[in-house]
């Protein structure tokens, strides 16, 4: 096993009641990296880190490894575990209001992690947690020390949700959906505090986010994951320019743009699987466009590709396809438009069309010609 | 009763120069109180916002949470009383919320939000759901109730089979697609949709956003749509409205607006939205945060976090005055655009 990892996980597996709901991880974090793990929800981007942090409910079932260093954190004892969460990995949650303790003053929470983590008591961990807490960003923090944390904004609340994760100097930190639920111009501030704390402090970032945009402002590899599985992961400008997997290129069409002509939008047709009833082949094949006949009988593996991403599909996406919005070939398209009117009724009506203004276009004629 | 009292969905209705919705000085107060016994606090959430929304036209609400953005959509229904100004709906003045004018006047226009769990009956079926509208308004009779069901679930996507399903046996897109059908039922001329993808992962999205678009293009409805995602927005509406602290800070035509923003708060935001690709150099990011309505900053209410803020900012707040053709800023630094640039 290499040394040079962070944290290694192997073969991670998750099964809540009997359930599984992640197949087999595999994903290494090398010190100071950061690496992006996106997908929808419940594809299993959080579940991976609360498995490896022990932090699911005991019903959970979790096989596998996690070795962070010499230890295995999979069935660890519950002191080892403890000697990790925190002062070698640090996590922070979407939602910081609910996060933090409401009737503890913020400052008193920050010192609280100091004294666990680095033992600092009294007017010493009081100027630590001060200087954290100017570190990520809070205005005038000796006054704001002893406030509660409904006195903080939403963006405040996230920064001081930092400077307890920071108290205790971690390796990694593994940050969950971390700016969903803040403002446009708050989330650009928080990202921009991730990024440059990674910099400044050679800490290590997991970033768990559904949103492609935010992920590549912080990271340098990307996981994409599907229905508990890693289906593509890669440098993020290699897998943003060309997404090879048609589910990654799927997400990437269905993203409205700010700039450049307005298109109907491309959704991925159908749904999420339950993962009670999974496809017996790949898990995405109901879904893809590009599915041949092996993809519903065989499930593909993760391999390793030449230019250094790793990919879990039979037929992926052409590498040379320049954009995202022009890689499906129209074929493709059409015969996606054909499963969806199939699956999952697509969103459409008879009447008289292109009276709108994302009415017209070839797009909808195939929907139309699709469902006649 | 005939069928003609259904409203034909599949017929293209043409667009009047008249607006269907026009707000004029919209003002909303909450009271807010600083502790258990303080003095309460006028709070401003919508301070004087005046818009209309043609027929057949979509009419983008952005804003950050705190804007005001929902409050004045619930106010275009009425469902918010106006402390000041007036709503005026097909020409006539909106009645009081809770009259029986205003009960039939909802048939027309209809709300949809972003939680449609919370909005769901979690014990009714999901076609009684929709047939609710149309048994409160009266509409056809039970055979011609069943049908409107019918048809109405086949429009947004939903498989007749679903149709004895309840909320919690269906997905976070088809809930939305029930929520979208029952709001269509009575055939509204106006649609507030306040957030309805927000909730949603981008793959469902992408569906809820297009099956929008089509309802609009089929049944010529006018839509306001709020949302805080840029993109979304840019792709479904035909003006946008940015709002700031209560107020339309910047209006106009959505590609206009967004590919050269005139008022500073809309070029962060603009610059603000994360584009795959796009690292975070470049970026304008705003210091500080949007202030508390309770506490507004004198002037321009966007003056303490405005990168280009000059002492007139701080003194006198900016009227939202036309600029270019279909456009409005309200901003001191509009329109002596060329300082802004420099």
């Amino acid at each position: 096993m290499s040394r040079s990892h962070l944290v290694q996980i192997r073969d991670l597996s998750v099964a809540f009641d009997g359930v599984p709901v992640l197949h087999g991880i595999d994903l290494d974090v090398a010190p100071g990296e950061a690496v992006g793990l996106v997908g929808e929800s419940g594809c299993g981007k959080s579940v991976t880190w609360l498995a490896a942090l022990g932090l699911l409910p005991a019903k959970a079932r979790v096989s596998g490894q996690v070795r962070l260093g010499a230890v295995d954190l999979v069935g660890a004892q519950r002191a080892t575990l403890e000697g990790v969460r925190g002062a070698k990995v640090a996590m922070i949650f979407q939602d910081p209001s609910s996060a933090l303790n409401p009737v503890i003053r913020a400052g008193r929470q920050i010192t609280e992690a100091l004294g666990i983590h680095r033992g600092l008591k009294g007017k010493a961990a009081r100027r630590e947690a001060v200087r954290l807490m100017e570190l990520v960003g809070i205005p005038d923090p000796a006054r704001r020390f002893d406030l509660y944390p409904h006195e903080f904004s939403g963006g405040q609340c996230q920064r001081l949700m930092i400077a307890m994760a920071l108290a205790g100097e971690p390796d990694l930190l593994v940050a969950d959906e971390p700016t969903t639920a803040l403002d446009a111009t708050i989330q650009a501030q928080i990202l921009d505090l991730l990024a440059t704390l990674r910099e400044e402090m050679g800490m290590a970032v997991v970033f768990i986010s559904h949103d492609l945009g935010a992920v590549a402002q912080v990271c340098e590899r990307i996981c994409v994951m599907y229905a508990g599985r890693i289906v593509e992961s890669g440098p993020v400008g290699r897998v943003f320019d060309a997404p090879r997997h048609p589910y990654t290129r799927g997400l990437f069409d269905a993203l409205p743009s700010l700039t450049g002509p307005r298109t109907r939008l491309s959704p991925i047709p159908g749904t999420v699987p339950d993962p009670r009833a999974l496809p017996q082949g790949c898990a995405f094949a109901p879904r893809c466009a590009r599915a041949v006949a092996v993809c519903s009988l065989q499930r593909p593996r993760l391999e390793p590709d030449a230019d250094g991403r790793a990919l879990a599909c039979f037929d992926p996406v052409p590498a040379d396809a320049r954009t995202p919005a022009e890689a499906q070939h129209p074929a493709a398209r059409a015969s996606a438009a054909v499963r969806a009117v199939d699956e999952a009724a697509p969103p459409f009506m008879p009447g008289p069309h292109g009276a709108g203004p994302a009415g017209s276009g070839p797009d909808r004629g195939r929907w139309q010609e699709a469902a006649q | 009763m005939t069928l003609d009292v259904m409203p034909d969905v599949t017929r293209d209705t043409p667009r009047k120069a008249a607006p269907l919705l026009e707000a004029d000085g919209l003002v909303r107060i909450y009271e807010t109180r600083k502790g258990l016994f303080g003095q309460p606090v006028p709070v401003r959430a919508v301070n004087g916002v005046s818009l209309k929304v043609a027929q057949g036209e979509t009419l983008g609400i952005v804003g950050e949470s705190g804007s005001g953005k929902s409050t004045l959509g619930r106010m275009l229904l009425g469902v918010d009383p106006s402390q000041e100004g007036v709503v005026r709906f097909a020409g006539a003045p909106l009645p009081a919320a809770g009259t029986p004018a205003w009960r039939a006047l909802r048939a027309h226009m209809q709300m949809v939000h972003q939680d449609p769990l919370a909005a769901l009956d979690k014990r009714l079926t999901i076609a009684d759901q929709i047939r609710e509208p149309l048994d409160i308004h009266a509409r056809g009779n039970r055979a011609e109730r069943r049908a409107r069901v019918a048809e109405l679930m086949q429009a947004v996507g939903l498989r007749p089979d679903q149709a004895g399903r309840y909320p919690h046996e269906l997905s976070g897109g088809q809930r939305q697609r029930v929520v979208i059908a029952r709001a269509l039922a009575c055939g509204p001329s106006l649609l507030v949709c306040d957030e309805p993808v927000s909730a949603l992962d981008v793959s469902i999205q992408a569906q809820v956003v297009n099956l929008l678009a089509d309802m609009q293009a089929a049944n010529g409805l006018a839509m306001v749509f709020i949302s805080h995602d840029l993109k979304v927005v840019r792709n479904l509406a035909d003006r946008v409205a940015v709002m700031y602290l209560g107020e339309i800070v910047e209006e106009g035509p959505v590609e206009a607006v967004f590919a050269a923003p005139q008022h500073p708060y809309t070029q962060a935001l603009v610059s603000s939205v994360p584009a795959p690709g796009k690292r975070l150099d470049g970026r304008m990011i705003l210091k500080g945060e949007p202030p508390n309505p309770a506490a507004r900053p004198a002037g321009c209410a966007f003056h303490p976090r405005c990168p280009h803020a000059v002492a007139s900012c701080r003194a006198e707040a900016p009227a939202l005055v036309p600029t270019a053709a279909g456009r409005r800023a309200a901003c001191h630094l509009v329109g002596g655009a060329d300082r802004l640039a420099a």
